[in-house]
């Protein structure tokens, strides 16, 4: 892992990066989200993705990518979490003073 | 932690430029990453012995083909590819290097090249092998057919490099090491070439043994010409030490009493055995032709010339053979040289007086035996003889004035009967020859010195009207 972050540390960060404007967008967006069943989709997908890549079943190329992509994704919703946490924080102080 | 919950929902969006970065992240960092993993593979495996090893990666997964010498080898180099950085996985392909049942190893040598072949046990002894042969054969084209495999006997290294030094010594053959015997054959490059590498094989380490050993050696070659123009005998060739070279060039000497004897003979060993016993009476024989070559090669003896006269061929053919050592061959070539034109008294006195001034008829010390080496003398006496054949020779025997002049009288009248008798056998007439014993009354020299005794001790040919 050390190997692979220090190989292509600019693309986990860009993809942080993203994950982070994303999660500061997301907060103050309006519309609607995905649903809760798709949600739950897409949340067993991660999980089977994640399970095949520790498992090492995809071979060759095709499993360098999927644990690139898996890494890719994981740093992305990293990235998420703390730039909606940030934005929400930040509105709520300035809240009360408006 | 409910709003993250929430707020995820909306996270989607970006999962769009995310693939996107994905994509252009794998097209790009795909083939740099398998070269670096490659190239850390390898240098992971730089101190491992390893033949034909292959290694090919695919994303992070590498395909490791090899094969080692030992399973403990096989082993730590598929673990060493498993320890770099970065791999996932390692299909593993390697394998045991075949073990050769018997373990053979060969180094044959013909006129322009050495070619090694059989299994060598480690990829480093057959580049030692290599180099040791281009080392130890300059200039000698050194191929390479030697294959890998495990079984070596203990000690290849040194054995074979032993033996390469042999392959060194041999004109062409073939060494061979089958497991721990070794078998040789061919042609040594030199005389004592066969001896030398016989001798080197009892360094062989414990446990090996020679199982054939077929080396011949070179012809032992001695060659005599006899040229009448210059007037030499010119020896070439071997032989067997120092002292058998003076007794030859000495028994030359006294045989050839008019040539001079040009020596180029060197000494070697590997000479068969009675070599002087056989050259020194093959010498004799040459003596006795007006020209002609002795060639001895090995245990064979071919004289080819001419004699002087028919019964000295004959005398050449039927003779020689007997006086050899046993097992050596004789094969005379022995043609008669045409007579000479008739001469008159005169010229056949004075052809006498020439030779009989060059040398004397010698014989053993108080007796009236004619030694051996006289015999090229007295055939030229005989052809002169045939030369004048109405001629009537008287044969004076002469001593010097040492001992009773009884017994010198009757010793001359012995030796004159002898060289007559000699006469008589090669054909001449009896009725032509006339023995006469002068003991020590006629001498030709001073009788107060070796020098002069020495010439007064002889045999005379005086022609009679």
């Amino acid at each position: 892992m050390a190997y692979l972050t220090t190989f292509y540390w600019g693309w986990l960060l860009a993809s942080a990066l993203l994950g982070l404007a994303m999660g500061w967008i997301s907060v103050v967006q309006h519309g609607e989200g995905v649903s809760k069943v798709t949600k739950r989709w897409l949340a067993a997908l991660a999980v089977v993705l994640v399970a095949a890549a520790l498992s090492r079943i995809v071979p060759g190329r095709f499993g360098y990518w999927l644990d690139l992509g898996l890494i890719m994704f994981a740093l992305y919703l990293v990235g998420c979490a703390i730039g909606s946490w940030l934005r929400d924080w930040v509105v709520s102080r300035s809240s009360p003073a408006a | 932690m409910h709003g993250l919950f929430r707020w995820s929902s909306k996270w989607w969006p970006g999962v769009i430029p995310l693939v996107i970065f994905w994509a252009i992240a794998a097209w790009t960092s795909t083939e740099p990453l398998e070269a670096d993993l490659a190239q850390r593979s390898i240098t992971a495996l730089k101190d491992t012995v390893l033949d034909k090893r292959r290694i090919v990666v695919a994303g992070r997964d590498v395909t490791f083909a090899a094969e080692a010498f030992s399973e403990d080898g096989r082993q730590s180099a598929v673990a060493s590819v498993e320890a770099v950085p970065g791999v996932r996985l390692v299909n593993d392909e390697t394998r045991l290097v075949p073990e050769a049942k018997p373990f053979v190893w060969s180094a044959e040598r013909d006129v322009v090249r050495v070619t090694l072949g059989g299994s060598s046990p480690l990829p480093s002894s057959k580049t030692k092998l290599i180099e040791a042969a281009r080392a130890g054969l300059g200039g000698v084209e050194v191929t390479d057919r030697m294959n890998l495999a495990r079984g070596a006997p203990q000690r290849f290294d040194n054995v074979a490099l032993l033996l390469l030094d042999q392959i060194a010594k041999l004109k062409d053959g073939k060494i061979t090491l089958t497991d721990n015997k070794i078998a040789l054959s061919g042609m040594a490059r030199e005389l004592g070439g066969r001896e030398a590498i016989s001798a080197a094989l009892k360094n062989l380490p414990e446990g090996y043994s020679v199982a054939a050993n077929d080396i011949k050696a070179p012809p032992y070659i001695l060659q005599a010409y006899k040229d009448p123009v210059a007037v030499t005998l010119t020896l070439t060739g071997y032989v067997p030490d120092n002292n058998v070279h003076a007794a030859l060039v000495a028994a030359a000497g006294r045989k050839f009493f008019s040539e001079k004897v040009v020596d180029n003979l060197k000494a070697s060993i590997g000479a068969p055995a009675g070599f002087a016993a056989a050259v020194v009476p093959a010498l004799g024989a040459l003596s006795r032709l007006s020209t002609g070559t002795l060639v001895v090669t090995d245990r064979e003896v071919k004289l080819s010339g001419d004699a002087l006269y028919e019964a000295a061929a004959g005398q050449i053919r039927a003779g020689l053979g007997k006086d050899f050592p046993q097992n050596w061959q004789f094969k005379p070539e022995i043609s008669v040289k045409p007579a000479a034109a008739p001469v008159d008294a005169t010229v056949c006195q004075q052809l006498f007086a020439d030779l009989l001034g060059k040398a004397r008829i010698r014989f053993e010390s108080g007796k009236a035996d004619i030694v051996a080496d006289s015999a090229g003398l007295l055939d030229r006496l005989i052809e002169t003889a045939l030369r004048c054949p109405n001629a009537n020779i008287e044969v004076a025997g002469h001593t010097d004035t040492d001992g009773e002049e009884a017994a010198n009288q009757a010793l001359s009248e012995k030796r004159a009967q002898a060289v007559t008798d000699y006469l008589v056998r090669a054909g001449l007439p009896a009725s032509r020859f006339t023995p006469i014993g002068y003991g020590s009354t006629q001498p030709v020299a001073g009788n107060d010195s070796d020098e002069g005794k020495a010439q007064n001790r002889r045999i005379d040919f005086v022609v009679r009207q």
